[in-house]
């Protein structure tokens, strides 16, 4: 047993701990359980028929020869639930089963509940879909150019979602300029690739209340989503979200399989659960969108950046999904980075014949920050300035308001900037090195958190809820989802922190909407700004009750232990709550514009990375020899998380730098799998140093801005950039592959142009 | 994916296994690590109703390498295995690297020999689910009638994966079969058949038993080169053995290249006689590095383009042969 703390000392020693995750001894010792290891009695699998048909309207579907088949429980289709949802409140176009017409290779057709996979893969075998074939779009551009056979009819054009802004005057801003530069940035399709695959288990009880137990980031979501799509109240539906094995933006809406868990459990009058194969995951997708970005910036001689124009075009799949979101950061987020007095930006999300896309780690600004930092490399290179020193000459003077509207408070980026620099020997390595060998830098940046909800509602965007008994035991109420990120062990700190007791003394309930106050969930990099910030706003309260009763006690206040004065508080009532609550504060929620909602956080985090490369100019192999990643993220909590953060997104950054790729033919995804679908192995992740930088920012909790994103987007055009240090070329697609770089160096051997 | 419902049979002496084949005819499917077989039965590819394991046989997990014997390896012997045997790493160095390289350390721990060298040919349109099969009708390899690599031929370019078997051709080893009519051994050059579907000159009642290696090929460098866009668990893109007897005098004595990864087999490139009595020489290397490219007819069959494959195999045949040849005799290199 830990000493008896003294109470009420204040130190706060929990926060900055290098403290294991709490999760973690159960998750390496198997303990800790996940979706697909539950089960209950007379559970069923459930199973999804996926369209073969890129684009076809569905004639008709004759599930009865399934439904005789002996083991087979239940079998649903589309018409039977046919309300629309989608994880925007303007992107309702999504059923849970399609409803006349199947809209990707992969499309959901049909979902049926059996005594075990064997018979439900034969059943599914057994359903006779007959398809018209429609023609399909694939290509962005040419989907634009739709007028007939629309993938949805409400959409003219194809186009889900498209944005003209324009902040300041970027004719006047070119005009200014001594030097402009016109590039165009590919980026192929990528996604999460967690290694749990999604998997949903559902049951009724007697009192026809639903409960399901869910790999996902967002249960308050998928709890509305279920009711409103079963047609059932709120109140009897109860959504559990165990541990998670990674999400990195890809639980972060409602999946099909979640609903038809549901769906089928009710029919079959069993639990159902349903646990996607791979390549079901690659379907379900939700991940990056390949984007084109063309750009044009201009410089001054000096390097000040005088205006920046940007046309986007995502190729966004069958369904809305984010993807209203996705293409709106895409653009604002070319601000609160640097400063940039005109911005124009051109968005257009379109719909294609493909899987939905959605939000990926480092949602909209990855590919966006890619292309600017390339070009703004390209503008040193030409300038002949250094490319450290082109980044001071442009930063913003924080506090600041930007030209769209984001509230920046605290900046880490000049600090992160000099830590990389110094700490990689910067001056000594640029463009110094052998042929073959590069250096390269880059900055990214990331919200703490949507300032605006998804919802439009008047509510906190967090609540927290704390008990505290009389074994001295603080308990924590939250809906924030832990999803291997560290929200529990962030919250746990928090709490004992303000309280002065040890981490032991706390305990999380998280994550069951049933017992655990709401949250929105764990997108957008929200959890440690704003359920920290709900956390630190309970224990704040819960302490004042405390402190309230110990003033009272005939002792001395400061001579009480915290177990004494929690005791005097709970008093005859036995019991002792308190509530905290989070919600960003109005000036940090934007501008009015058509699309100002997207953008603003009440913080942002702050990225710089260096990245060193070996390139071998016979075969076009990049070889990634370090990664120096420095990451503003206000105040570290939990500092052994950070750095695991950094290092993740370092890592998932440079999968989508060199490797990894989502390989299309027409609607066919070539690569539906791990084996085909190349994530680093440990041969190509290089040593990665994080450095924490810590600019406290004066809302976060503690400081503290987001860690878990901010990060992945530095690493692509840094290891970009140190690839043209090593050999002289630019590659504006990614991902940069051998063949890519092979083919540039002949290109410049053959023209001696040097980009 | 379900697993198909199947039988095992789990055989002790080769006799008995001989015997299960017979009886079983075509229902059955051997396996001994299952690295290959099981995916491809979880997509559907294979449907036996009997996998007939072959784990349990006596007998055929060895490394012999008697002095100034040949070296015989029994087909159960572990990819693992192989790579840690010091007489292999010292005397059949292209062995050696070639075994290293194959897909991660735990499926090295449970791939052999024997399963390396029957790897089924692979290809983007055939290891895929059945629902993505389906989704495009098949393809000539399985369930349908056109190859969707080369549209309009009528051959199978589903290409031969494993890395041990150039790394053989080049050590000129024999394969060792047995079956109902007995053994036999066959020159391994005449074991793999250039045909996606056909793959091995290797009878449905047979199995493969070990090979040979000739003691003349034993202390030739060698070495392996192969691409892969990660360094682990991928399957070769193209792959590059070489082996040479040389001189002390840096004169080729004997030399094999074989491509792999490129074709439907493993093949040896004929313009390597060329070196023999020749010491290192660019000149002759573009042209060895040119017949290879000839050989190998890389088709898109993975995710790198087939021009990017003949490029490697240019590179890789400089390279090895650079390694291989002037490697102890840099100073007859710059002779030359």
């Amino acid at each position: 047993m830990s000493q008896p703390s003294n109470f009420p000392p204040h130190n706060g020693s929990a926060v900055g701990a290098r403290i294991p995750m709490v999760d973690s001894v159960d998750k390496v010792t198997g303990a800790g359980k996940y979706a697909d290891d539950l089960t209950l009695p007379g559970m069923l699998v459930g199973k999804i028929l996926h369209s073969p048909h890129a684009h076809a309207r569905i004639r008709s579907i004759d599930t009865s020869a399934a439904e005789q088949l002996p083991g087979v429980y239940a079998v649903a289709t589309g018409r039977e639930t046919p309300v629309k949802y989608g994880i925007l409140p303007i992107g309702h176009d999504e059923t849970i089963f399609a409803v006349d017409k199947v809209r990707y290779i992969g499309d959901n057709v049909a979902g049926l509940a059996a005594d075990s996979e064997a018979i439900a893969d034969e059943a599914l075998r057994l359903i006779d879909v007959d398809y018209e074939i429609l023609p399909g779009y694939f290509d962005p551009e040419k989907s634009m150019e739709a007028e007939q056979d629309l993938i949805h009819e409400d959409k003219p054009r194809n186009i889900e979602k498209e944005y003209h802004h324009h902040f300041g005057d970027v004719e006047a801003g070119f005009a200014a300029a001594d030097y402009i530069r016109h590039d165009r940035f590919e980026c192929a399709e990528v996604t999460h690739a967690a290694l749990e695959p999604h998997s949903t288990l559902a049951r009724f009880d007697s009192q026809g209340t639903l409960t399901v137990w869910s790999s996902t980031q967002v249960p308050y979501y998928l709890m509305k989503t279920l009711a409103a799509t079963l047609q059932m109240p709120e109140s009897k539906v109860r959504v559990i979200k165990p541990l998670v094995g990674g999400g990195f933006g890809g639980k972060s809406e409602v999946i099909p399989l979640e609903l038809a868990a549901a769906v089928l459990a009710r029919k079959a009058g069993h639990p159902v659960k349903i646990t996607y194969s791979r390549e079901e995951v690659f379907y379900a997708h939700r991940g990056r969108p390949r984007q084109t970005v063309e750009l044009k910036t201009g410089v001054t001689r000096e390097g000040k950046l005088t205006a920046v124009e940007a046309r986007i075009v995502q190729d966004g799949g069958a369904f809305c999904g984010y993807g209203v979101v996705t293409i709106l950061y895409s653009g604002q987020l070319l601000n609160a980075m640097y400063d940039i007095p005109n911005v124009k930006f051109d968005g257009y999300r379109v719909l294609t014949n493909k899987p939905a896309c959605g939000a990926m780690r480092g949602h909209g600004t990855v590919n966006t920050r890619f292309a600017f930092e390339q070009q703004l490399n390209m503008i040193a290179t030409v300038l002949g300035i250094d490319p450290v020193e082109i980044r001071r000459r442009n930063l913003l003077q924080a506090p600041c308001i930007t030209v769209n509207g984001l509230r920046v408070l605290s900046y880490g980026l000049p600090e992160c900037i000099d830590k990389v620099a110094g700490q990689s020997d910067w001056n000594e390595k640029y463009g110094k090195q052998r042929f073959g060998k590069g250096i390269g830098i880059a900055g990214s940046h990331y919200v703490s958190g949507a300032a605006n909800p998804i919802i439009r509602a008047q509510m906190p965007h967090t609540t927290v809820n704390l008990s505290a008994d009389e074994k001295g035991v603080v308990t924590i109420f939250t809906g924030a989802s832990e999803i291997g990120q560290g929200s529990d062990t962030m919250q746990v700190q928090i709490v004992a922190a303000e309280l002065g007791i040890p981490v032991d003394r706390v305990k999380i309930v998280a994550a069951d909407t049933a017992l655990t106050p709401v949250d929105l969930g764990s997108y957008s990099s929200r959890v440690t700004f704003m359920a920290g910030n709900a956390a630190l706003d309970a224990a704040r309260n819960l302490r004042q009750v405390i402190m309230a009763a110990a003033k009272k006690s005939t002792n001395a206040g400061n001579q009480l232990t915290f177990d004494d004065a929690a005791r005097l508080a709970i008093g005859p009532n036995e019991t002792l709550t308190a509530a905290g609550t989070y919600a960003p504060p109005k000036d940090a929620q934007g501008g009015k514009f058509k699309g100002a909602g997207v953008g603003p956080s009440p913080a942002y985090s702050y990225s710089a990375q260096v990245a060193e490369v070996t390139v071998d100019t016979e075969t076009g192999e990049v070889r990634v020899d370090r990664i120096t990643a420095a990451h503003d993220c206000g105040k570290a909590i939990n500092p052994i998380n950070v750095e695991g953060q950094v290092i993740g997104s370092v890592w998932m950054g440079l999968g989508q730098a060199v490797q990894e790729e989502m390989v299309w033919e027409g609607g066919r995804l070539m690569n539906p799998g791990l084996l085909e679908y190349r994530s680093a192995s440990t041969h190509e992740s290089p040593p990665i140093d994080p450095i924490i930088v810590e600019s406290n920012d004066p809302e976060g909790p503690f400081g503290a801005k987001e860690a878990g994103e901010g990060s992945l987007a530095a690493t692509i055009p840094a290891v970009a950039h140190a690839i043209y240090d090593a050999v002289g070329v630019w590659i504006n697609t990614l991902p940069i592959t051998p063949e890519k770089v092979l083919k540039a160096l002949e290109e410049k051997k053959k023209t001696g142009v040097r980009s | 994916m379900s697993m198909p419902v199947f039988d095992v049979a789990r055989p002790r002496t080769l006799d008995a296994a001989i015997e299960a084949l017979a009886r079983y005819g075509p229902d059955v499917q051997m396996v001994a690590g299952g690295t290959d077989l099981i995916p491809s039965m979880k997509q559907g590819l294979f449907a036996p109703s009997v996998l007939l394991d072959l784990k349990g046989i006596r007998g055929l997990d060895f490394i012999r390498y008697p002095a100034g014997a040949d070296l015989r390896v029994g087909a159960l012997t572990r990819i693992s295995t192989l790579v840690e045997s010091p007489e292999i790493a010292r005397y059949f160095p292209v062995l050696h690297e070639a075994a290293k390289t194959i897909a991660s350390p735990l499926l090295r721990n449970m791939g052999t020999l024997g399963g390396n060298l029957c790897l089924d040919t692979r290809c983007l349109y055939y290891n895929q689910s059945q629902f993505w099969r389906e989704s495009i009708g098949g393809c000539i390899k399985k369930d349908g009638t056109i190859c969707h690599v080369a549209p309009g031929g009528r051959m199978c370019w589903a290409v031969f994966s494993g890395d041990t078997a150039p790394a053989l051709l080049a050590l000129n080893a024999s394969v060792q079969l047995a079956g109902p009519r007995g053994q036999r051994e066959l020159p391994l050059a005449g074991f793999y058949v250039n045909d996606g579907i056909a793959r091995i000159a290797k009878a449905n009642d047979e199995i493969v038993t070990g090979i040979r290696v000739p003691a003349s090929s034993a202390e030739w460098s060698g070495t392996y080169k192969k691409l892969r866009l990660r360094q682990s668990i991928d399957y070769p893109l193209a792959g590059v053995a070489v082996a040479m007897r040389k001189d002390g005098a840096g004169h080729c004595l004997e030399a094999r290249i074989a491509v792999n990864a490129v074709n439907p087999a493993p093949q040896l490139v004929r313009a390597a006689e060329l070196m023999q009595g020749r010491r290192y020489d660019a000149e002759l290397v573009e042209q060895i590095a040119h017949d290879a490219i000839r050989t190998g007819k890389p088709l898109r069959t993975s995710a790198s383009t087939p021009e990017y494959r003949r490029q490697i195999i240019r590179v890789f045949v400089r390279r090895a042969l650079r390694e291989v040849w002037v490697n102890g005799h840099e100073g007859a290199a710059v002779c030359t």
